[in-house]
C-alpha cells in the first residue's frame, strides 16, 4: 500500500502527460458533436459575412462618397446593417447553443467522477485527505470545460482561418509569404521551449491548491481540538506556508503563460519588419509592387492574429491540462470491491455465515486474520471479544465486503459473497459503525436514511425501539430538529442512538453492531437491549462490545486475538475453560466489585 | 457583527495597503501601452505613405534609406517596448493580486480557527471551503484581470475620444452619441445579472457541501449500500449548479444582440455622417481615414463592457460571502480587562449556580449546578445519555458559557482569563475522536509540538497506546488518515488522550475517553493516570464503574442537575441512580 497522502505532500502524478486525454475527452464531447458542429458552422458564416463588411465600405469610400451619391451611399450602410443583424444573430445563436453544451460537459464529467468515487472502497477514502478529493469533483471539473467546448471550437474556426489566409497570401506572393511563414518555426521553438516548463508549473499549481484544499478542510472539521489545543497560532502559520506556496506556484506558472501572447506579437512584428525590408530592399526595388506589399502586410497582420489567438487557447489547454490529467487519474482509480462480472442477487438472507480459511490484512506482508474458519447458524447472536486492534472490525468488514479477502472464501447461506452483487448484499446487512456519522439535515431525514420510504410511524417506531424516542420528543421541533453537520448538536450517545435507529429501520437480515453502545449509559444500554432482543430474533447478528454485560446472553462468543478465533462458545462454557474470556470476565467484574 | 462591513471596493482598497503603489504602477504601465498600441500602427502608416505608397516612395527610399531603417527599428523596438510593458504590469497585477488573496485567505483562515460553536454549527465545512476557495478566486481576478480590462477599456476609450473631438467634433460627438445608449443597456444587465451572481455562489457552496459530505460519510453511504441514492442526490446539486451557471452565462446574450448592435452602428454612423461630411467639403479623406483606423478604439471597450460587469457582479456576489465570514466576529474572546496568568494554573475548579442553555434550544441542558474540585482531584462525572455532561465541561475550557452562574478556574472566572492561557492549561479528549492526517508522533504533539520524540512516546505508554503503535510497521511515523481512519476506535481514543496527557495539562478532561477501549487497557489507563509526573486535577465522563470506582467524588447529572455527589462507597450506600448503576454493570440484578 502507498503510504497515506497529507497535505504537506504532493500527489505523485504517475503517467506523463500525453494527447490521449484529449483524445479520451472526446468521450464528453461526443454527445454534443452536432451542436458543436451546428455552433462552428454558424460561426463560420458569421465569420465570411464579416468579410462583407471591409468590401461594402470600399465600395462606398471608391464610389459612392466620390460621386456624391448619398443615394447609393444610404443603400450600402443598409446592406452593412444587414450583414452585421445577421452576424450578430448568428452569434447569438452559437452562444447559446455553446453555453449550454460546455455546462452539460461540465455537467456530464462531474457525474462520472461522483459516481465512480462512490464505486471507490474505504482504502480510496482512507489514504488521502478528503480535500484532495474534493477539490477534483468540484473545482478542477469548472476548470476544463470551456477548453472542451468553445476552446475545440475556436481551434478549427482559427485553424481555418489561417488556411485561407495562407492560400490568399501565396496567391499574392511566394517569397514575401514565405518571409511571413519564417515567423512560424521560431515561434514553433518558443512555444516548445515554454511548454514544458508550463505544463509542470500548472501542475504545481493544482498539486499546491489541493494542499491548500486538503489543509483547511480539516481545520475546519477540527477547529475545536486546535482551539482546545491553543494551537491557532502554529496552524495559521502553517496555512499561511501553504498558501505562500499557492501564490508562488501561481507567480511562476503565470511568469510562462504571459509570455505567450507578448512574445507571439513580437516575433509579428519582426514579420513585419521583415517585409518591408525584403520587400523593398533586398528583393530589388521595383520587384515588388506596391499593392503586394500592401496586400502582404495586412495578410501578415491576418496570419499573425489567428495564430495569437491559437497560442492564447493553447496556454489555455496547457494549464488545463493539468486539471484534466487529475480527473482522468480520479477515473481511472481501480474499483478493487466490485461485482464479479457473472455477480447474481444475493437472494432474501437466511443467516449463515461461513469463514472458510480466509486470510486478510489490509497492508501488504501483514495479516490481520490468519486462516479463519468458523459458521455463525441463522439467527444466531455472535459476540466477538478481545483486545483492541485484534481484528474484531475487520472480522464484520469482511462480512459486507469493504475489503476483499487475500485468501479463503466467505459464505451466506454457502453463497460466496464475492459472487454476489455488492448492493444485494449490503442492503440485507444492517451495519451499525463505530464513528456514527451523522448526515446534515433533519433527524427524521438520519433515521429515513436506513430505508427511503419509511413512513413516520415506521421512523417512530424504530426509534421507540432503540430509547430515542424520549431524547428526540424533548426537541422543540422533534423529529424536524435540523442536527447540523455531523450531528454536531447532538450527543455522542444520542448520535449513536440515532444511528442505531437508522440500521434497525433498514430491517437487516444480518445485523453487525460495532461498539455501537460505547457512548450510551449503562441504563439506557439496558433499555434498549430489551427492545433489541426482540429485534435479534430471527437474525444473525455480530456484536462487538467491551462492556461485557451486553454480551453477556449472545448464543456465542468468541474471543479473536492473534489473527483468529481463540476461544468459542456460550459464555457459560467458556468460563468454564477458564481461558482467556474467564481472565477478560472476571478481570472486569473484580473492578467493579 | 462588531464591525459594520465597508463597501466591497473600499474593503479591497483596504487589503491591498502594502500594494497600493505596486498596483497604481501597473495602472499606469495599462495606460502607458495602451497609448503605444496607438502609436505602432501610426510609425508603420508613417513608412507605407514615406516609403512605398507615397508619390516620392522610390526617391525617399534611396536617398533617406537611414530614415526608413530608423523607421522600421522603431516600430520594431517600440513593440518589443510595448509588449515588456504588459508582461510586466501582467506580472505586477499577478503579483498583487496573488499578494492580497494570499492576505485576505490568511486573515480567513484565522477568523475561521478561533470562532465559536455558534459559527461552526452555523456555517457548514463545504460552504467555508467554498468561500475560502472558489468565491476568492473572484476576487483574485477581480484585481488581476477585470480593474485592468476598466482601466484600459476608459483609457482608450477616452483617449481616442477626445482625439476625435480634436479633429472633428461634431463627427465625433455623432459617433460618440451611441455610447449613452450602450451603457443604458449594461445598466440593465448588471440590475439582471447582479441577483443570478448571488444565486449561483449559493449554488456552487450547495454542491460543494454535498460532495463534502459524501466523501466524509463514505463508510456509511457503503454500509447502507445508498450509493444510488447518493448519486440521485449529488446529481440534482449538480444539474442545479450547471443549470444556474447556464441562465447566468445565458443572461449577457440577451442584451448581447442590442450592445452589439449599437456597438456595429459606430463605423455605420462615421461612414454615413463621415461620408456626407466628406461630399459636403466639411472633413478631408484623410480625416476620414483617421477616423476609421481608429474606430475600433471606441468600439473594443463598448464591446468589453458585458464581460467587464459580469465578472464585477461575480466579485461582487463573491466577496459578499466572504466579507460576512471576514467581519464576523466570535462572541466568546478574551475580555477586554483579561488577567494575565501566564504561569501554570493550580487546577482549582469551581461552578457557581451554573445554568445553561442552547441558544436555539429551549430546553435548559444544566440547571443550577454547584460544585468544587480541588487541585489534584479525580472527579467522575455520570449520567445518562443527553444529560448535559458534554456540556458541562464544554463550559471549562469556556467553549461554551454559561447563561447563568459562574465557572471559576483558580478563583477566577473563566471569561475573565485569556482564553490561549486558560486552554493551554486545559488537557482535553472529546467523544468524537478527530485526529489529523498526519504521523501518529505529529498527533500526540499536536498541543506542543516542540516535546521530544521520547515524551511522546512516554505519553503513548501512558495512554496505552505505545504497544499498538510500536506493532506497526513504521512506527510513530506512521500516516492516520483524516479523522484516523485506519485505526479502531479504541486505538483513535487512547492516541486522543496522548495527545491530551502530552501538554501536561493542569486539568485534564475525558470526555467518556476510554469508552472504546477494552477492560484490560482501561485499567492499565486508570493505573497510569494515577501515577503523573505532573500535578493535574481529573474531570472524567465515563459509563463504567470501574472508571468512577477510584474517584475523589462521584457527580450524577439527571436531567441537567447534580442529583448524586459523593465517593464510591458513599453514592453506593445512598442506594440511588448510581447503586442501580453499580448493580447493572456487575449484573447483580439478575
Amino acid at each position: 500500500m502507498a503510504r497515506k497522502n497529507t497535505y504537506k505532500e504532493d500527489e505523485v502524478l504517475e503517467t506523463p502527460f500525453d494527447y490521449h486525454h484529449l483524445l479520451r475527452a472526446f468521450v464528453y464531447i461526443r454527445k454534443y458533436l452536432n451542436k458543436m458542429i451546428l455552433a462552428l458552422i454558424l460561426s463560420a458564416l458569421g465569420g465570411i459575412l464579416g468579410l462583407f463588411g471591409p468590401m461594402i465600405t470600399q465600395k462606398a469610400l471608391d464610389e459612392a462618397i466620390p460621386q456624391a451619391d448619398i443615394g447609393m451611399l444610404l443603400t450600402l450602410v443598409g446592406l452593412l446593417v444587414v450583414t452585421f443583424v445577421v452576424a450578430i444573430l448568428f452569434t447569438t445563436i452559437r452562444s447559446k447553443i455553446m453555453i449550454r453544451v460546455s455546462q452539460n460537459i461540465i455537467y456530464d464529467i462531474r457525474k462520472d467522477i461522483f459516481e465512480h468515487l462512490q464505486k471507490l472502497p474505504f482504502q480510496y477514502y482512507d489514504d488521502r485527505p478528503h480535500g484532495k478529493i474534493l477539490i477534483r469533483v468540484v473545482n478542477y471539473v469548472n476548470s476544463v470545460s470551456d477548453m472542451l467546448s468553445n476552446g475545440l471550437i475556436n481551434v478549427v474556426l482559427e485553424i481555418m482561418n489561417l488556411v485561407f489566409i495562407v492560400i490568399f497570401m501565396f496567391m499574392v506572393d511566394v517569397k514575401l509569404s514565405l518571409v511571413v511563414m519564417a515567423g512560424v518555426p521560431v515561434l514553433g521553438v518558443f512555444m516548445m521551449y515554454i511548454k514544458n516548463k508550463q505544463r509542470k508549473a500548472w501542475q504545481q499549481v493544482s498539486n499546491k491548491n489541493s494542499n491548500l484544499n486538503a489543509y483547511l478542510q480539516e481545520n475546519i472539521v477540527g477547529a475545536r481540538i486546535t482551539q482546545m489545543f491553543a494551537r491557532e497560532e502554529e496552524n495559521a502559520e502553517t496555512f499561511a506556508t501553504l498558501s505562500d506556496r499557492c501564490r508562488s506556484a501561481w507567480m511562476k506558472a503565470v511568469m510562462y503563460s504571459n509570455m505567450v501572447w507578448p512574445g507571439i506579437d513580437d516575433i509579428s512584428v519582426l514579420v513585419r519588419a521583415a517585409i518591408f525590408i525584403f520587400g523593398l530592399i533586398v528583393f530589388g526595388q521595383g520587384n515588388t509592387s506596391l499593392g503586394t506589399i500592401i496586400a502582404i502586410t495586412s495578410y501578415a497582420a491576418r496570419f499573425w492574429q489567428p495564430i495569437m489567438n491559437l497560442g492564447n487557447i493553447f496556454n489555455n489547454f496547457i494549464n488545463n491540462i493539468a486539471y484534466l490529467e487529475r480527473i482522468f487519474e480520479t477515473l481511472d482509480e481501480p474499483v478493487t470491491v466490485c461485482d464479479a462480472e457473472d455477480a447474481k442477487e444475493m437472494p432474501r438472507i437466511e443467516g449463515e455465515v461461513t469463514f472458510d480459511h480466509v486470510t486478510f490484512g489490509y497492508e501488504e506482508g501483514k495479516t490481520v486474520l490468519n486462516d479463519l474458519s468458523f459458521t455463525v447458524k441463522p439467527g444466531e447472536s455472535v459476540a466477538l471479544v478481545g483486545p483492541t486492534g485484534a481484528g474484531k472490525s475487520t472480522i464484520v468488514n469482511l462480512i459486507s465486503r469493504f475489503y476483499n479477502v487475500n485468501s479463503g472464501r466467505i459464505l451466506i447461506d454457502g453463497q460466496d459473497i464475492s459472487k454476489v452483487t455488492l448492493h444485494s448484499l449490503r442492503s440485507q446487512m444492517g451495519i451499525m459503525l463505530q464513528d456514527s456519522f451523522i448526515f446534515s439535515g433533519t433527524i427524521e431525514d438520519n433515521i429515513r436514511y436506513g430505508k427511503l420510504d419509511a413512513t413516520m410511524d415506521e421512523i417512530i417506531a424504530a426509534s421507540r425501539t432503540v430509547c430515542a424516542d424520549e431524547f428526540i420528543g424533548r426537541f422543540p421541533d422533534a423529529y424536524q430538529t435540523e442536527v447540523k453537520e455531523r450531528g454536531s448538536l447532538l450527543s455522542q450517545g444520542q448520535k449513536q442512538l440515532i444511528s442505531f435507529a437508522r440500521t434497525l429501520i433498514s430491517n437487516p437480515a444480518i445485523l453487525v453492531l460495532d461498539e455501537a453502545t460505547s457512548s450510551i449509559d449503562v441504563q439506557t444500554e439496558r433499555a434498549l437491549q430489551q427492545g433489541l432482543n426482540a429485534m435479534l430474533q430471527g437474525r444473525t447478528s455480530f456484536i462487538i462490545a467491551h462492556r461485557l454485560s451486553t454480551i453477556k446472553n449472545c448464543d456465542k462468543i468468541m474471543y479473536v486475538d492473534q489473527g483468529g478465533v481463540l476461544e468459542c462458545g456460550t459464555h457459560e462454557e467458556l468460563m468454564e475453560q477458564k481461558g482467556y474470556y474467564y481472565r477478560l470476565y472476571t478481570a472486569q467484574m473484580e473492578d467493579i466489585a | 457583527m462588531n464591525q459594520k462591513p465597508k463597501h466591497k471596493i473600499g474593503w479591497l482598497w483596504e487589503n491591498m495597503k502594502g500594494y497600493r503603489v505596486l498596483y497604481a504602477v501597473g495602472i499606469l504601465g495599462t495606460i502607458v501601452y495602451n497609448i503605444m498600441q496607438l502609436t505602432v500602427p501610426f510609425i508603420s502608416s508613417k513608412i507605407v505613405d514615406l516609403f512605398l505608397a507615397g508619390e516620392k516612395a522610390a526617391e525617399n527610399l534611396s536617398l533617406h534609406r537611414d530614415l526608413f531603417y530608423k523607421l522600421v527599428a522603431a516600430m520594431v523596438l517600440l513593440t518589443f517596448l510595448r509588449t515588456t510593458v504588459v508582461y510586466l504590469v501582467c506580472l505586477d497585477m499577478e503579483k498583487v493580486s496573488q499578494k492580497v488573496l494570499y492576505r485576505i485567505r490568511t486573515y480567513l483562515f484565522d477568523k475561521i480557527e478561533t470562532q465559536d460553536m455558534r459559527f461552526y454549527n452555523t456555517f457548514r465545512t463545504g460552504d467555508l471551503m467554498t468561500r475560502v476557495t472558489g468565491d476568492l478566486d473572484a476576487i483574485r481576478h477581480m484585481i488581476a484581470w477585470v480593474l485592468r480590462a476598466i482601466i484600459e477599456s476608459f483609457s482608450l476609450f477616452f483617449a481616442t475620444a477626445v482625439y476625435f473631438f480634436c479633429m472633428d467634433w461634431l463627427l465625433a460627438l455623432c459617433v460618440l452619441a451611441i455610447a449613452p445608449f450602450i451603457f443604458l443597456i449594461i445598466r440593465l444587465f448588471r440590475d439582471k445579472v447582479a441577483p443570478r451572481h448571488k444565486q449561483l455562489r449559493e449554488k456552487h457552496a450547495q454542491m460543494n457541501t454535498a460532495a463534502q459530505e459524501n466523501i466524509s460519510g463514505n463508510r456509511v453511504v457503503k454500509a447502507f449500500a445508498r450509493e444510488e441514492y447518493e448519486i440521485q442526490k449529488f446529481d440534482e446539486c449538480n444539474k442545479d449548479y450547471a443549470r444556474m451557471n447556464e441562465k447566468t452565462a445565458m443572461t449577457w446574450l440577451t442584451y448581447f444582440p442590442y450592445v452589439e448592435t449599437f456597438a456595429n452602428l459606430m463605423p455605420l454612423v462615421l461612414l454615413l455622417v463621415g461620408g456626407i461630411f466628406i461630399i459636403n467639403g466639411r472633413i478631408t479623406m484623410g480625416e476620414y481615414v483617421a477616423f476609421s483606423g481608429l474606430i475600433w478604439a471606441v468600439q473594443q471597450p463598448m464591446r468589453m463592457m458585458g464581460n467587464i460587469m459580469n465578472e464585477f457582479q461575480r466579485f461582487s456576489a463573491a466577496s459578499e460571502k466572504v466579507m460576512e465570514i471576514y467581519y464576523s466576529e466570535p462572541a466568546i474572546v478574551d475580555a477586554p480587562d483579561a488577567i494575565d496568568r501566564p504561569e501554570r494554573f493550580a487546577g482549582r475548579i469551581e461552578f457557581k449556580h451554573v445554568s445553561f442553555q442552547y441558544e436555539d434550544g429551549n430546553l435548559p441542558v444544566l440547571r443550577d449546578v454547584s460544585f468544587v474540585i480541588e487541585p489534584g482531584q479525580t472527579v467522575a462525572i455520570m449520567g445518562e445519555t443527553g444529560c448535559g455532561k458534554t456540556s458541562l465541561i464544554n463550559m471549562i475550557p469556556r467553549f461554551y458559557e454559561p447563561t447563568a452562574g459562574e465557572v471559576l478556574v483558580d478563583g477566577y472566572n473563566v471569561s475573565k482569563l485569556k482564553l490561549r492561557q486558560l486552554r493551554k492549561n486545559i488537557g482535553l479528549a472529546t467523544q468524537d475522536v478527530l485526529l489529523f492526517s498526519d504521523t501518529i508522533d505529529g498527533n500526540i504533539a499536536y498541543g506542543d509540538s516542540s516535546i521530544s520524540q521520547k515524551e511522546v512516546e512516554k505519553f503513548a505508554k501512558y495512554s496505552a497506546a505505545a504497544a499498538f503503535i510500536s506493532k506497526m510497521p513504521e512506527g510513530y511515523e506512521t500516516i492516520v488518515g483524516e479523522r484516523g481512519v485506519g485505526l479502531s476506535g479504541g486505538q483513535k481514543q487512547r492516541i486522543s488522550l496522548a495527545r491530551a496527557l502530552a501538554v501536561k495539562p493542569a486539568i485534564l478532561i475525558l470526555d467518556d475517553t476510554t469508552s472504546a477501549v477494552d477492560m484490560e487497557t482501561e485499567k492499565q489507563i486508570q493505573h497510569s493516570l494515577q501515577e503523573l509526573d505532573f500535578p493535574c486535577t481529573k474531570v472524567i465522563i465515563a459509563q463504567r464503574i470501574s472508571t468512577t470506582k477510584s474517584a475523589d467524588k462521584i457527580l450524577v447529572i439527571q436531567d441537567g442537575r447534580i442529583t448524586e455527589a459523593g465517593t464510591h462507597d458513599e453514592l453506593v450506600a445512598q442506594k440511588g441512580y448510581y447503586y442501580n448503576l453499580v448493580r447493572l454493570q456487575t449484573g447483580e440484578e439478575e
